[in-house]
């Protein structure tokens, strides 16, 4: 029996249900392209309660967390979050991660839904020699992010926040829709937007986070704003570049491998996977996690070869269909040699090889897209 | 989903199981999927067909639909040899689920055994039948 998110009443009715990490979610409401282009466009909201959210507290928070992150918690400024990654004993990711620094003595960790127990325990297993207190509160909150050009214009109307003291990457605790919350300017899609988590809604009763996620739908239903799935989210994110931990990157892949070694803080202090983090920093890596753009027609999916010179080299983590690019795209791991920008690779697509370009995302102009775009939307 | 998503399911085409349709057409059939299936799979990005001259048998795979997140491998619902194949879904894939039926047809075949595999395929009213048992088990 598949596990409910707080807003499940709502995906049973609008949604077409899948399974993903052992939770019935939305894979679409009205379809994944129409969902993809406003947020591109306007603004999506998508649900993430099924993602893990620990609080870790205590005089020892900043030292643990910058013991089990290649990241150094003590450099990040209170009201700031980071993208870092919890790192096993030979480096490879066990987990990414956005972290949210309250203060030295308190943070707020958001995990992927499919390890939510996995790193609760492995979390758990490392605080002996630090005082620090982890409490998982995922069943007692919620988690909707509200991402798109016009997600800032929008949510203003219903928060008591000033959303222009809340730069990218930065949070604050207030009332959305008169629910107590936390707006973090963070998200997986490239655009300008917010995570919004909700306090005091317990699955039994998730009437705050229905209230907010409808409020959200309400406000934004006459400027083009539609609730989004996780296949608009997967082909975000991957127009966008960020990676999908259990495709991308996982327990065989290092931070500086996948192209993420700006998690890594440079200092003296050790951390769970520095010895091999380290030297790779240090002498470079076998592999690297390259962005790729096909050149003619075909969609690489997970898994197909990636050729060179008529031989594999390795395969495809990600791949889609852009719909802004109207073209396919992808990325996968490339022996450092041939990772060079611009280099003309194959991907084996049913036993065809087609061709494609190794590119830097995101995949789209950031000119036009993204949060850094020239014309800011207005409503 | 909602309850009252209902399917077009045409009289006078045969289907398969697997949601491929089949309608004659002269001494030829023409070749598509379904409605059901154009709407399981939401947005249809890219149709992958054979080369016309190819000699498939029933239940071979003749190509693959994607949507943007999946691939689908689309099987003959009879054997025959591909006569000719709709180029327009290079260009336009939305045809087949803007109009699965007609504009979207995948294939024209000469079919090489109907009479013995034609006992394989579902009539309308059957066809309906299988799509409403599957809804049921959703």
């Amino acid at each position: 029996m598949a596990r409910k998110s707080h807003l499940y009443e709502y995906h049973r009715v609008h949604g077409k249900i899948t399974e993903f990490s052992g939770f019935d979610m939305p894979l679409w409401y009205k379809g994944i392209i129409d969902e993809h282009l406003a947020v591109r466009n306007a603004a999506g909201l998508f649900d993430v309660s099924h993602m893990g959210r620990i609080w870790i507290t205590g005089k020892g928070a900043t030292e643990f967390l910058s013991y089990v992150l290649p990241t150094n918690a003590s450099s990040i400024k209170d009201g700031r979050a980071f993208y870092s990654t919890i790192c096993n004993h030979d480096g490879g990711i066990i987990d990414d991660i956005i972290v949210d620094r309250f203060s030295n003595d308190r943070y707020l960790v958001i995990v992927n839904a499919g390890n939510r127990e996995k790193d609760f325990q492995w979390l758990r297993g490392k605080t002996e020699s630090y005082e620090v207190h982890l409490e998982d509160f995922s069943d007692s909150s919620a988690l909707v992010a509200f991402q798109g050009p016009l997600a800032a214009p929008l949510l203003q109307q219903i928060t008591n926040i000033d959303l222009k003291d809340v730069r990218r990457f930065g949070f604050s605790e207030g009332l959305v829709a008169g629910e107590k919350s936390l707006i973090a300017r963070t998200g997986y899609t490239g655009e300008d937007g917010f995570e919004i988590t909700i306090f005091d809604t317990p699955l039994a009763k998730p009437d705050r986070a229905l209230k907010v996620w409808n409020d959200i739908l309400n406000i934004g239903a006459s400027h083009g704003v539609l609730p989004c799935g996780l296949g608009a989210r997967d082909s975000l994110r991957l127009e966008a570049g960020m990676c999908l931990y259990g495709q991308d990157i996982d327990d065989n892949t290092t931070p500086v491998e996948a192209g993420l070694s700006y998690v890594v803080s440079d200092d003296k202090r050790n951390f769970i996977g520095k010895q091999k983090i380290a030297a790779q920093l240090k002498s470079g890596t076998e592999k690297k996690r390259m962005a790729f753009s096909m050149i003619g027609v075909g969609i690489p999916r997970h898994g197909f070869p990636i050729t060179f010179s008529g031989k594999s080299v390795g395969s495809v983590t990600s791949g889609t269909f852009s719909p802004i690019l109207k073209k396919g795209i992808g990325m996968g791991y490339v022996p450092t040699p041939l990772a060079e920008l611009g280099r003309t690779i194959s991907i084996d697509i049913r036993g065809s090889e087609k061709s494609a370009q190794l590119v830097t995302p995101p995949f789209y102009d950031t000119s036009i897209y993204g949060f850094k775009r020239k014309v800011s939307a207005q409503i | 989903m909602s309850d009252s998503e209902t399917y077009d399911v045409p009289d006078g085409f045969y289907f398969t199981k697997d949601h491929e349709w089949l309608k004659q057409s002269g001494s030829n059939f023409m070749v598509g999927i379904t409605d059901y299936a154009a709407k399981m799979l939401n947005d249809i990005v890219y149709v992958n067909l054979p080369k016309e001259g190819d000699t498939l048998k029933q239940k071979e795979v003749f190509g693959q639909v994607e949507s943007v997140k999946t691939v689908s491998d689309l099987y003959m619902p009879v054997s025959g040899s591909i006569i000719k194949t709709n180029s327009k879904l290079t260009q336009t894939p939305e045809l087949v689920s803007n109009s699965p039926y007609s504009e979207g047809w995948m294939l024209e075949i000469s079919a090489t055994n109907y009479s013995s595999e034609s006992s394989d395929l579902l009539d309308a009213n059957a066809y309906r039948k299988f799509i409403s048992s599957l809804k049921d088990t959703e």
